[in-house]
């Protein structure tokens, strides 16, 4: 909340965020663990608001207008759909240095259904809240340049939904029901743990290119009609 | 009483019944014994639910003296006949004995039979009942409104008493609300059957000995008197009906919600006590909180699909024990799945030595990533450690290094340890099953 002053002042300015969980301890946790993490160099990101239900949430969205939300998927309020109500209610509010508000799943939940319904609502990445402060971070500024951040859990989630474990490759990059080989080797390497930079090394490719690949596989997964996928985000919506 | 709708009713040993039964009654008994019943653990007078198109009265009492159920219905006959102390007996044996849904357990031997739709022979026979029951009720009217038999009383309370039976038969429990709260045109006809042919009875009752003029009049008057009792009633009725359903449905909560209080309380309360007495030592509490998170994921979402019989599960088991003995996480993904057989086996137990290895020596967060799938399973455990120097390590991990190699390739698959900047990757491979099948 209380950005240093005395920072020097960086390449960039901090990344506005919004923090939306039900637990206050949780908020507190994060936002000091962050606060931590930042200090003595510029501020990657500030704190402008949190939200402890999906109403709130989306008010405030609405009125401080962030770069980035980090977001619960269980939450109460709304219609029942946590995670997924913030995100469609929403839709269209541009964060103040104009491109879009991008979201960050950052769940306790294991469940496939819970992490794919927010994805295909549109959240840029998905992160389990035992992430490291530095981890979490990155993967904020990662999100708020438009790049997608995968946990190893969901890059596992990739490969089952996609069959890529079981061998399935796409044949042409577009297609959306299956992954390229590509793909496929990045998000492998992510579900081994490996970070982008680590991933770049092994494959010889450049950070950008991992980071254009996860994009890819994260558009992939927000569009694809393919049945397992479709079939754990309309569970939750079901429930 | 079951499904032997047109088949002759084989002769039902009674300790198949003592068996079907046992479970659901005494809960504890196990008994797979066939002979005679033990006397001590009859089981429960109850109807079943599940099969056949009678009530389940004679199949009740049979299973619950022990005896052949053609017995007891030939007793009811004999009863029936004796001036009708068997149909009384029937019908309030039926009223009063509850039932439940005894499924198959009944008799585990028998064939399963195809059901030929068990509805529909119910139907069918009720509705052949519900036009003979008419027919008598008209043959008994026809007399009266010509002016003869006057003096039967008991022949129109018969008919009343059938006619109010057709109508409420076998709305038990389960079937009243469906074909109340369903609209299910079937259950509607059936009401109206009964009803009319009560009302017959009534009638008849009321104007024996009366001109057609009067029993016109007084069925106006008591139509009129019956809707406008509906239309009082109804509203009441329903509002009735609302209130119970909305009982029921709050008693499953609280059932509901005093079972995860129970869970919460075994596991999560006891294990925060056990986090506060030992708050000294952090390594225990981490991995109290992190086997306690475990224990609670997997109850909330069931954990990996698949049996125990399964790798994934295999594997699971092993990084949760490696996880439990040295309090240090490890983030374990799963893809894919497969039978556990004998080289499963090895690999599961080739990843733990990687694993107690990437935890003794290596930092957090160890990563550990299995794909199974057609080409075979691959394995990756991963640490952030140092890294290591063979000059410096060679006993430990070298022996550690050939047990995971050697059991490996004594399975045909390999290993392969990698030295990377910021740690070290256990690799193992292990081909597809052999036919895809074991």
């Amino acid at each position: 909340m209380t950005a240093p002053s005395g920072a020097p002042a960086g390449a960039r300015t901090p990344i506005r965020v919004v923090l939306v969980d039900d637990h206050r301890m949780f908020r507190t946790g994060v936002r000091a663990e962050l606060t931590e993490a930042m200090a003595g160099s510029a501020p990657v990101c500030e704190f402008v608001g949190e939200a402890p239900d999906v109403d709130s949430a989306v008010a405030v969205i609405r009125g401080e207008q962030p770069d980035v939300v980090l977001l619960d998927v269980h939450l109460p309020g709304g219609s029942g759909n946590g995670g997924v109500d913030v995100i469609r209610g929403c839709m269209g509010v541009d964060s103040r240095a104009g491109g879009p508000v991008r979201f960050l799943a950052l769940s306790v939940s294991d469940a496939a259904e819970d992490v794919i319904a927010v994805i295909r609502a549109g959240a840029r990445g998905y992160v389990t809240k035992t992430i490291g402060a530095n981890d979490l971070v990155t993967a904020i500024r990662r999100v708020a340049d438009g790049d997608a951040v995968f946990s190893p859990r969901l890059a596992g989630f990739v490969l089952d939904a996609f069959g890529a474990a079981a061998g399935e490759i796409a044949e042409v990059d577009e297609e959306l029901d299956r992954l390229s080989a590509r793909e496929r080797e990045v998000m492998r390497l992510i579900a081994r743990g490996y970070q982008y930079k680590e991933v770049a090394k092994e494959l010889f490719i450049s950070v950008k290119t991992v980071e254009t690949h996860v994009s890819s596989v994260l558009r992939k997964l927000q569009l694809s009609s393919r049945h397992e996928l479709t079939a754990w985000a309309m569970g939750r919506r079901l429930l | 009483m079951r499904q032997d709708g047109g088949v002759p009713t084989p002769y039902q040993p009674a300790s198949a019944g003592v068996r079907g039964l046992g479970a659901p009654a005494a809960g504890s008994r196990v008994d797979g014994t066939p002979g005679p019943p033990a006397p001590p653990q009859r089981p429960p007078l109850v109807r079943d639910r599940s099969g056949g198109w009678t009530p389940g009265v004679c199949g009740a009492i049979a299973r619950h003296l022990g005896v052949s159920r053609r017995m007891v219905r030939w007793v009811f006959v004999v009863l029936a006949l004796a001036g009708g102390a068997g149909v009384a007996a029937y019908l309030f044996l039926w009223a009063l004995t509850p039932e439940e849904d005894l499924g198959h357990l009944a008799d585990p031997d028998a064939p399963v039979e195809p059901r030929v739709s068990p509805e529909r022979r119910r139907w069918v026979l009720v509705l052949a009942g519900g036009v003979g029951l008419v027919l008598v009720g008209v043959a008994l009217l026809t007399p009266v409104l010509g002016g003869s038999l006057r003096n039967s009383v008991l022949l129109p309370l018969f008919v009343i008493a059938v006619g109010a039976i057709v109508a409420w038969s076998n709305l038990d429990e389960a079937h009243r609300s469906r074909w109340l709260g369903g609209g299910r045109g079937g259950g509607w006809m059936r009401l109206a059957l009964g009803l009319a042919l009560a009302l017959t009875g009534i009638l008849v009752i009321v104007t024996r000995g009366q001109s057609l003029t009067a029993v016109w009049d007084a069925l106006l008057a008591s139509t009129a008197v019956l809707v406008g009792v509906l239309l009082v009633a109804a509203p009441w009725a329903v509002r009735l009906w609302q209130d119970f359903r909305r009982e029921q449905v709050a008693a499953a909560r609280a059932t509901e919600r005093a079972d995860i209080a129970a869970h919460l309380h075994d596991s999560v309360l006891q294990t925060l006590a056990l986090i506060q007495r030992q708050a000294s030592d952090a390594g225990a509490v981490t991995r109290l909180a992190r086997a306690q998170e475990r224990e609670l994921r997997s109850w909330l979402y069931s954990g990996p699909a698949g049996s125990q019989e399964s790798l994934a599960a295999a594997v699971t088991e092993v990084a949760h024990e490696v996880e439990d003995l040295h309090g240090v996480p490890i983030d374990l993904v799963v893809t894919g799945d497969r039978p556990f057989e004998r080289h499963g086996a090895a690999l599961s137990r080739a990843l733990r030595e990687a694993l107690l290895n990437a935890v003794r020596h290596g930092r957090a967060p160890v990563t550990a990533y299995v794909e199974i799938g057609p080409s075979g399973v691959e394995a990756f455990v991963r640490d952030r450690g140092d890294g290591f120097d063979l000059d410096d390590v060679p006993e430990d991990r070298l022996g550690v290094r050939q047990s995971v190699l050697g059991r490996m390739e004594r399975h045909g698959g390999s290993a392969r340890v990698r030295r990377r900047e910021d740690g070290t990757e256990v690799e193992l491979r292990l081909p597809p099953l052999e036919g895809d099948q074991t």
